[in-house]
């Protein structure tokens, strides 16, 4: 830093520093991009070591590492390692046997997502026609998906395996000590136990999770809707369709409706994100500060009564304010009984009202957590920083600015930054209060108040729209991840993660 | 109970920085070594290594018999103190000390009974029910030491155990650390930046600095002997006061200036007769370091006393004894160091501002050199420094001439010989008179005097006559003339370029009866394109130092020294340029690629011959992140 | 003179107190008043027709009679409990393994794996219900509750953030003490890390009780269909959903609000502590 901007007055430092986050946005997003190929390129290295240790393994191997390539364990086993060996023979007959009743039946048709969804037959039974149900494009796409996880996972194994077998020769011929049984089994307690701790959080993950990330992405593709909706019918691959549908350039009229739906719902979604991050910290902040003030008496009681609130399922209180603030709900009857108003306040019925309404409700829903951060933080500001402060002669005002503002901050980046993406695809707030109405027929299956992700329901749920859908999630997708990227980059000095030493 | 032995120690991170080098030591069995150094010098890394919380680079670490670098914390029969105590919060303090007893599964009486002795010892049974929350620091620091002795380990480990304390405990638990100490006698390594704590506790010091190991003594020695300026300036309080300055020889005397002071001091040789002679020349820059308890504080100077000037900055009164903290005066303005810090005992009224007069203790100086800062008068020196000529095939110093042999003939010449203590061998036939036999460290220094000049050397035995007759290893000396070495010392090592492979072999071996053709596998050395086989135990070596898989991959510098290196029918491919005839010994100077390699030989080759290496004493180092491995 | 620039200092002061009651005061209001308004409506007979005053005009307790004999509120309840309950189990404990190897374990994978997971969580949760929908489907778990229970507790290693950050609090010099005394990796987890994280487990317990009750998104998918099925959250809002039904149902949503509240309310202000620490705790850590 330079002694030119020490000179600035405080705007004008605020203007520098405002100025050069936008200046500099361009340069982080290239930075961004530009850190792919690198990354990508480090992917590939690691990926080339891989075939240069098989092709080791291969060149330098004896009879019993080189079994193992066929028959997987083999050379584990040769050497006495059992329990090792044993589960990998066990692992390749299971996917031998798998792949040869099961996946290879799915697999071989995903190319086509099957040929015949249903025929109609006579049944002499019932005497009328029934349907006999043939190819389902979904079940085809889904397991034939499960079926190259697991062809991956057995990739993985299988070079573990020959890995595996290449030390056991390379210890052996060193005349080192080979693990025994014991020895194994005790190191997933020990130098292992990673393995024994993440193998069932990360299976969930995979399963529930990332299995299911590719079968949206893979969907995206194809014309997956209520028309062609398996078992009836089938669907196909339709390329990139979808996404150009979704950017307007599709041959419907109700592309351009849609482009334009995207967008809209695409900026009010980052609208309320910030609104809605914003306001609950800085409006959480001051509470927090006022009952954290001394000479406050009663804050345990104030506290608690904030709390409480968190306590209270959300969706109670949304539903409730959302019935509350009804055109026809307690709040505007009992206006119009006092005879204040005479046409009931459009508090959800209304654009733009609507939205207002929405940030407000959820200010109520989260200052009190916001707060409590904040009050953990306060209590963590050394003493003597106020004291120093007041010495200086410094209002509160002053000292909130100087002190408590960038401290909080400095410290709070990687909360805002979840609570950021959090908002983003917050689906109770707006699903609870408006459900995405107003409705208006500039835009396709959305109303005014919707996020992408209330849209993202509504399109599958009640549409059907399952390719559309998909395409808008891996643009959310996109979109959260290379904002929150860059911010988490912009803040790692913060977040600097301890380690030995 | 137990020696623990560590050998080419070193850990480098992944980044590449390495935090321990080389550490070489042998701690015997009952030892109490204290590793002392400033923060991030690499002792407590090292420390960690011993107790196997961070792995080891390179090197085998012993801890009794048998090599632990591969052994889980709790195989190694150690016990460990940290500097935070470390103790379990959730538990009792009994709960505390019997957790590592339970973990081993003794019987339960067993584990009361040790429970209820360690506390005894450590004065803590009353807290036996507490959790250590409810305990002051010097109380959870016992329970954490009765958590290592209970366990009754080979070797207890303690890291920086005393920092957390006040200075009042920390000089009480020290006492009872040392009390401990005696009363289990168990191998201590203890970890402290604290050189106070180093100095009383230990009955060896290892001075560590920037991953490097400085020094390793006694502390009486690391005092009186400090090897370089570091080790000077971080041993002792208050610490020792360094100047620039220079000596010159001038006969029986030496003169001393100082750069910031007008004063000349006149010592007499005796006092500096191990300093090395090149820089009593009056114009090299030495670091002159003395203690404070070496310099007082002179009422009136007589003639011929070393005092010079000093102003008086501040004092710090101790009671028993002063402080005097000054600048001397005069000399050239900041031309280095000009601090003073003096130890007076008397009761003198001196106040800041007031000049006085100082004494120096010469025979108490330290000098270091300027560049290297390692010290220029060491306890044994390195080299006798002598003018001498080579004429007529003979050299000639000190009035006594020697032939020179055939291996180190060269041309008429007048310079400087450089002739290493061991290169002066007792069974020679020049007469010397002895002056004196210090022992030291293991080996006697023998100080004497031809014609009237000073020659050093050493000695297994103890040496109680007045005359020996001495002779001279010609294989070690260096002649410098007009800056040129005209005669130099044979390299003691060679080093070639290997890697380490492993190789497939057919042999025959018979087996009840028969002749059977086995295939073997064996590792060894591959250099110049030739494969020498390794021994097991070197194998091994390389494979616990580099994994079984970075092992092959990986180049290696063998070393080998001239003597473990012969002529064979067999081997590295070497040519013959010349051969060198020292007398009693030959040597063949050859050629293997571009490098050259010296022969011990029996008989004179010439051409081309093979050499191989004694593979049972080559020395094995990986090129890359140059650890020495064997 | 001195003394009363002290007498002003000390009025300003206190000045400055009234008003921070004040603002405190109305903020509690604002906090209090809707569950305020909830609970009276809850007793309001205003059946049939929204209510247009703040105190009914009639106070019966009808509302609560037909929730629990004419709605199937008992059956979402149970339904809801027993999710929690399950699903509490699970999350700890993948949590706390998960926290503990990313936190106190080193291995080649530990740092790629924390990026892949916090990339995960930017991915639209809602995306991949329908492809979970349809794998619990060939597995005859939709319209079941431990399909429900299955989803909730999947994916729970992706919480590991705050707990993480915990563990990490604690100081590593206790792990190697008890390496050194010869504990297990395992061991050490055991009987010294978790005994030691009692606040963030109850943390986590409380956290994940409580989500199975304020979710809509994912039971609604699963359980479309099958009112005998619904957790509490989707069974309430099909009463609002259908304006027919709104206003009938309006005050019996309020009283069914009130009774899934009240214990929930009650286990939080009993473990607020817990919750205050794990909350603050996790956000600074970073």
């Amino acid at each position: 830093m330079d002694l030119e901007y020490l000179k600035m007055s405080p705007p004008e430092k605020f203007w520098f520093n405002f100025k050069g986050f936008f200046k500099r946005l361009p340069t982080a997003f290239a930075a961004f991009f530009k850190a792919i190929p690198k990354k990508l390129y480090k992917l590939w290295l690691a990926f080339a070591g891989i075939f240069i240790n098989i092709g080791k393994a291969a060149r330098d191997g004896d009879w019993k590492t080189r079994s193992s390539f066929g028959v997987m364990g083999f050379g584990l086993i040769a050497r006495k390692q059992y329990l090792r060996g044993i589960l990998y023979l066990v692992f390749e007959v299971l996917f031998i046997l798998y792949m040869a009743l099961f996946g290879w039946k799915y697999l071989s048709k995903m190319g086509s997502l099957g040929e015949i969804a249903r025929v109609e037959v006579w049944d002499d039974a019932l005497g009328s026609y029934t349907y006999k149900y043939y190819d389902n494009s979904l079940l085809i796409l889904l397991y034939s998906l499960l079926t190259l996880f697991i062809m991956a996972g057995f990739i993985y194994v299988w070079y573990q395996n020959v890995k595996g077998s290449f030390l056991m020769q390379q210890l052996s011929e060193a005349k080192l000590k080979l693990p025994t049984v014991k020895d194994e089994l005790r190191s997933y307690a020990n130098e292992n136990y990673h393995k024994s701790l993440l193998s069932v959080p990360l299976l969930g993950l995979i399963v529930f999770t990332i299995l299911p990330i590719f079968f949206m992405i893979f969907i995206a593709f194809t014309n997956f809707d209520k028309v062609h909706y398996p078992p009836k019918e089938l669907f196909q691959w339709v390329g990139m369709d979808n996404f150009v549908n979704v950017l307007g350039g599709g041959v419907s009229a109700n592309s351009k409706v849609f482009a334009y739906t995207f967008g809209e719902v695409l900026l009010w979604t980052i609208v309320w994100a910030i609104f809605a991050t914003f306001t609950n910290y800085i409006l959480g902040m001051i509470v927090a500060i006022l009952i954290n003030k001394k000479g406050v008496r009663g804050k345990k009681i104030f506290r608690t009564i904030l709390v409480m609130t968190i306590a209270v399922p959300q969706f109670v209180s949304l539903m409730f304010m959302s019935q509350l603030l009804d055109d026809k709900g307690l709040f505007n009857n009992i206006l119009i009984n006092l005879g204040w108003i005479s046409n009931p306040i459009p508090f959800l019925t209304n654009g733009t009202m609507a939205r207002i309404t929405i940030i407000v409700v959820n200010i109520w829903i989260g200052i009190p957590y916001s707060m409590l951060i904040c009050t953990g933080i306060l209590m963590n500001i050394p003493e003597d920083l106020y004291e120093s402060a007041r010495i200086d002669g410094a209002s509160p005002v002053r000292a909130y600015m100087k002190i408590t503002l960038p401290y909080m901050l400095h410290i709070t980046t990687p909360y805002l930054i979840t609570q950021f993406i959090g908002n983003l695809n917050n689906f109770n707030v707006i699903f609870l209060l408006t459900g995405g109405t107003p409705s208006t027929m500039d835009m396709l299956y959305a109303g005014k108040t919707d996020l992408l992700i209330t849209w993202l329901y509504k399109l599958t749920v009640s549409e059907s729209q399952y390719g559309l859908a998909s395409v808008i999630g891996i643009f959310t997708f996109v979109i959260v991840a290379v904002l929150s990227l860059i911010l988490y980059n912009r803040s790692k000095s913060v977040k600097n993660e301890e380690d030995f030493m | 109970m137990a020696n623990v032995s560590l050998k080419h120690i070193y850990k480098v991170y992944p980044n590449g920085t390495k935090a321990v080098n080389d550490f070489n030591m042998d701690i015997a069995d009952k030892e109490f070594i204290v590793f002392v150094g400033p923060s991030g010098c690499g002792k407590s890394t090292t420390l960690r290594m011993i107790a196997g919380l961070e792995d080891i680079s390179a090197g085998e670490l012993k801890i009794g018999d048998t090599v632990v670098n591969d052994m889980e914390p709790k195989d190694r029969d150690i016990a460990m103190v940290f500097q935070n105590y470390a103790l379990y919060p959730h538990m009792t303090v009994y709960e505390n000390i019997a957790f590592g007893l339970r973990l081993r599964k003794l019987p339960k009486d067993e584990i009361h009974n040790k429970v209820v002795e360690a506390a005894e010892i450590l004065g803590i049974t009353e807290y036996l029910n507490k959790k250590p929350k409810e305990m002051s620091g010097g109380q959870r620091q016992r329970v954490a030491l009765g958590r290592a002795i209970v366990r009754e380990p080979k070797v207890m480990l303690l890291d920086e155990p005393l920092s957390n304390l006040d200075a009042k405990l920390r000089t009480q638990m020290r006492a009872e650390i040392s009390k401990l100490y005696k009363k289990l006698g168990t191998t201590f390594i203890y970890v402290t930046h604290d050189q106070v704590e180093a100095m009383t506790m230990g009955t060896r010091i290892v001075v560590m600095k920037n991953g490097y190991v400085q020094q390793i003594d006694t502390p009486k020695n690391l005092y009186n002997y400090p090897a370089n300026k570091f080790v000077a300036g971080f041993i002792g309080t208050p610490q020792m006061s360094f100047f620039e300055g220079t000596l010159k020889k001038d006969g029986e005397f030496v003169i001393i200036k100082f750069d910031r002071s007008n004063a000349e001091i006149k010592a007499p040789y005796s006092m500096l007769y191990k300093a090395k002679p090149s820089i009593l020349d009056g114009k090299t820059k030495v670091y002159i370091g003395l203690r404070a308890e070496d310099i007082s504080v002179v009422d009136n100077a007589g003639k011929d006393c070393a005092v010079i000037d000093v102003v008086v900055s501040h004092k710090e009164e101790l009671g028993s004894e002063t402080l005097i903290y000054g600048e001397l005066c005069g000399g050239e303005e900041g031309a280095g160091e000009s601090r003073i810090i003096i130890k007076d005992d008397g009761g003198r009224e001196i106040n800041a501002g007031d000049v006085v007069k100082v004494a120096l203790d010469i025979g108490k100086v330290h000098l270091f050199d300027k560049e290297t800062e390692r010290s220029v008068m060491p306890r044994i020196p390195e080299y006798n420094y002598l003018d001498c000529q080579v004429k007529d095939g003979k050299l000639i110093f000190h009035n006594a001439s020697f032939d020179l042999p055939s291996a180190v003939k060269c041309v008429d010449a007048k310079g400087e010989l450089l002739l290493p203590l061991n290169a002066v061998t007792l069974d020679g036939e020049l007469k010397a008179e002895v002056l004196s036999c210090e022992y030291i460290n293991g080996v006697y220094l023998l100080s004497m005097s031809i014609n009237g000049n000073r020659l050093f050397a050493l000695s297994r035995e103890k040496v109680e006559s007045s005359t020996v007759n001495i002779g001279i290893d010609f294989k070690k000396i260096t002649v410098i003339a007009d800056g040129e070495k005209v005669i130099q010392p044979i390299p003691e090592v060679n080093s070639f370029d290997c890697s380490f492979i492993k190789r497939k072999t057919r042999r025959s071996i018979e087996q009840n009866g028969k002749v059977k053709n086995k295939k073997m596998i064996e590792f060894g050395f591959l250099t110049e394109d030739v494969f020498f086989a390794a021994s097991d135990e070197a194998a091994q070596k390389i494979f616990s130092a580099l994994g079984v898989k970075k092992a092959v991959t990986s180049q290696f510098k063998m070393e080998c020294g001239i003597y473990d290196i012969s002529v064979s029918d067999s081997g590295i491919p070497a040519c013959v340029n010349r051969i060198l005839d020292y007398g009693k010994d030959i040597f063949l100077k050859c050629a293997v690629g571009e490098n050259t390699v010296y022969v011990k030989t029996d008989k004179e080759y010439v051409g081309d011959i093979f050499l191989a290496p004694d593979m049972d004493k080559i020395g094995i180092a990986e090129s890359e992140r140059d650890i020495k491995i064997i | 003179m001195e003394n009363k620039k002290f007498a002003s200092k000390k009025g300003r002061e206190r000045a400055t107190l009234v008003i921070i009651y004040a603002v405190l005061i109305l903020i509690s209001l604002v906090w209090l008043i809707p569950f305020f308004i909830l609970v009276i409506q809850s007793f309001s007979s205003n059946s049939g027709m929204a209510a247009d005053t703040l105190f009914p005009k009639q106070w019966t307790f009808d509302n609560y009679v037909k929730l629990f004999t004419e709605t199937k509120f008992m059956t979402w309840y149970g339904n809801t409990m027993l999710v929690s309950v399950v699903v509490t189990v699970f999350q700890t404990v993948i949590v706390l393994m998960t926290s503990y190897a990313l936190s106190r374990l080193r291995f080649k994978m530990r740092k790629p794996l924390m990026n892949v997971m916090l990339i995960l969580g930017m991915f639209p949760g809602f995306l991949s219900m329908t492809a979970v929908y349809f794998v619990l489907k060939e597995i005859n778990l939709t319209q079941n509750l431990i399909g429900l229970m299955l989803v909730y507790s999947a994916s729970s290693a992706m919480q590991y953030y705050i707990c993480k950050g915990f563990f990490d609090t604690i100081p590593k010099s206790l792990d190697e003490a008890a390496r050194i005394d010869g504990a297990s990796r395992h061991t050490v987890f055991v009987k010294i890390i978790l005994p030691l994280a009692k606040p963030i487990i109850i943390y986590t317990i409380l956290t994940a009780f409580i989500a199975p009750w304020g979710e809509y998104m994912f039971s609604s998918f699963i359980m479309l269909g099958d009112p005998d099925k619904y957790t509490v959250a989707v069974g309430m809002k099909s009463w609002l959903d259908n304006s027919v039904l709104a206003g009938e149902y309006f005050t019996v949503f309020c009283a069914a609000a009130v009774v899934v509240s009240i214990p929930i309310t009650a286990l939080f202000i009993w473990l607020q502590r817990y919750y205050v620490e794990g909350v603050t705790g996790g956000s600074v850590k970073g």
